[in-house]
């Protein structure tokens, strides 16, 4: 995963990658919002992610974010079309949380630990 | 329908519109119009609806396009602790819903607390009630197994009953390791129309029905493995009040119902097996001797399987069997207690039915669905003359809907 440069966590557990990317934990602990950004449901990248790091199918992250959004008890991520897209929005965005199959070197993300 | 068949072509456009926004690529300029904290969605569907024999959703015999859902919500997250959001719904629906919009939900919601092992908020508005699997986007098509949802818990013909209250809510969450834990508990005023009494009187008498009290409502949902397996009861209970018109029809009679829902859902990669069940009795008070009913203690369950082909293509069978009155499943007492005005068949459910769903893109879903009835107790009565029913019926439906 990664972050903006400005987030202090270096590492979060499963479940709180889980609770991030379902909108129901909406900030870092130091208070700041947290900001999702997500490749398209059909990306294999994101199929990749959603089931080898939070243990939940595309389909199923969907029904959480389709379920808050319709019945206004939250909110959904932000959709990207591409990884070079999310470092950009990742980079741009103070309190930003995405994910990119590899951090190319010069990238201006932070990695961030999943354990 | 006036308002029917002038949004038709906004639909298909709005259609055609979203194809071209290609697959998985969003939109930079939609993206610059919702700022950092504001969200705004919405879908569209339009369904024909042919039956065998019975109304359906409109003139379903002949073929009916009158089932049309059009919504539009936007949500603004004002900082980590404060959401405002709400969607305004336009729902045509035969002859119970004419697509007038109305405020579907409406609300503030306060996260009270929030860490990665807990979390207390409170809701106040107008509030979907999160009764089943389902209830809470029940008329989202994107978020349903089917064009129509099962029928037997979700009924059409009295879906305000259930739909939202007007009042406050506490919700709370727990996770572990072991799995998340989670609860709602609200209060306030059921949102009622005419269908209410259409559906708890059988007809629209001159005298008003009126929530009397407060209604309340609960939920308490486990899920586990990471969100495979999920189980939840809710419950919901209200009172109605009837006042009779000056010419007195009914007695000033109040009708009261306590609709306990179990759900169950278990998830794989290709498969998710659903079943819920729901008891909903309930209790007529001083309507007087001319009115028919005392206690209905009504039930309905159904199994459901749903299997993706691809992550675009799903298929859906479902079983469901609903009862008036749990204890007399051929309705003939029931039937017996209004002369046989309204035969047996409509006072039971069963039903088989078939559903296929292919996402086109992100944006656009078509879908169609066959079903087989025997029995008519999940119709609306506003629809049909009770001594025209054909018990035994086939359903057939298509849809198209899109989303934003």
């Amino acid at each position: 995963m990664i972050v903006h440069p400005g987030v202090e966590v270096t590492a979060i557990t499963t479940n709180e990658a889980r609770l991030y990317l379902t909108m129901r934990l909406k900030t870092w602990p130091n208070g700041v919002p947290v900001k999702v950004f997500v490749l398209p449901d059909e990306d294999p990248l994101h199929r990749r992610f959603a089931t080898a790091v939070l243990g939940l199918y595309p389909y199923q992250l969907r029904r959480v974010w389709d379920r808050q959004l319709f019945s206004g008890t939250g909110q959904a991520p932000t959709a990207v079309a591409s990884e070079a897209e999310m470092i950009r929005r990742v980079a741009a965005t103070p309190g930003a949380l995405g994910y990119v199959g590899s951090v190319p070197a010069d990238a201006p993300v932070r990695s961030l630990e999943v354990r | 329908m006036a308002v029917t068949s002038r949004l038709v072509p906004w639909l298909l456009a709005l259609a055609a519109g979203a194809a071209a926004a290609g697959e998985g690529r969003a939109s930079a300029w939609w993206e610059q119009l919702q700022g950092e904290r504001l969200q705004i969605h919405g879908f569209a569907s339009v369904t024909a609806v042919k039956t065998s024999a019975n109304r359906f959703f409109g003139d379903s015999p002949d073929l009916s396009w009158n089932f049309i859902e059009v919504a539009v919500n936007a949500s603004y997250q004002l900082n980590s602790r404060v959401l405002f959001a709400g969607q305004v719904l336009a729902r045509n629906a035969g002859d119970m819903y004419d697509g007038t919009p109305v405020l579907d939900y409406g609300l503030a919601d306060v996260t009270l607390d929030e860490t990665p092992t807990r979390r207390l908020g409170l809701r106040l508005g107008r509030l979907k009630n999160p009764v089943g699997l389902y209830n809470e986007t029940r008329d989202v098509p994107f978020t349903r197994p089917s064009i129509f949802l099962p029928q037997v818990i979700y009924f059409d013909k009295v879906r305000n009953m259930l739909l939202s209250t007007d009042g406050i809510m506490v919700y709370g969450d727990l996770y572990s390791g072991h799995g998340d834990l989670s609860f709602t508990l609200s209060a306030g005023q059921p949102v009622v129309d005419e269908n209410v009494e259409w559906t708890l009187l059988g007809a629209d008498f001159p005298g008003r029905l009126r929530a009397r009290g407060l209604s309340w409502v609960g939920g308490l949902w486990y899920s586990a493995l990471q969100e495979r397996l999920r189980l939840g009861v809710s419950d919901i209970i209200s009172s109605f009040s009837y006042e009779p018109a000056l010419a007195p029809d009914f007695g000033a009679g109040r009708v009261t119902f306590n609709y306990l829902v179990l759900s169950a859902q278990y998830n794989t990669e290709h498969w998710t097996l659903t079943s819920e069940y729901g008891r909903l009795p309930m209790a007529y008070r001083d309507f007087g001797a001319s009115f028919p009913y005392h206690n209905l203690p009504g039930e309905g369950y159904y199994l459901q399987g749903t299997y993706r082909v691809l992550p675009t293509l799903e298929l859906m069978l479902r079983y469901e069997e609903g009862f008036a009155d749990r204890k007399d499943r051929d309705g003939t007492r029931a039937s017996s207690l209004v002369g046989g005005a309204v035969p047996p068949g409509d006072y039971f459910a069963r039903i088989w039915s078939l559903g296929v769903r292919w996402d086109l893109n992100p944006h656009v879903m078509l879908r169609a669905q066959y079903e087989r009835h025997q029995g008519t107790y999940t119709i609306a009565a506003r629809e049909n003359d009770p001594a025209a029913l054909v018990k035994d019926w086939d359903l057939f439906a298509l849809q198209l809907a899109v989303r934003f």
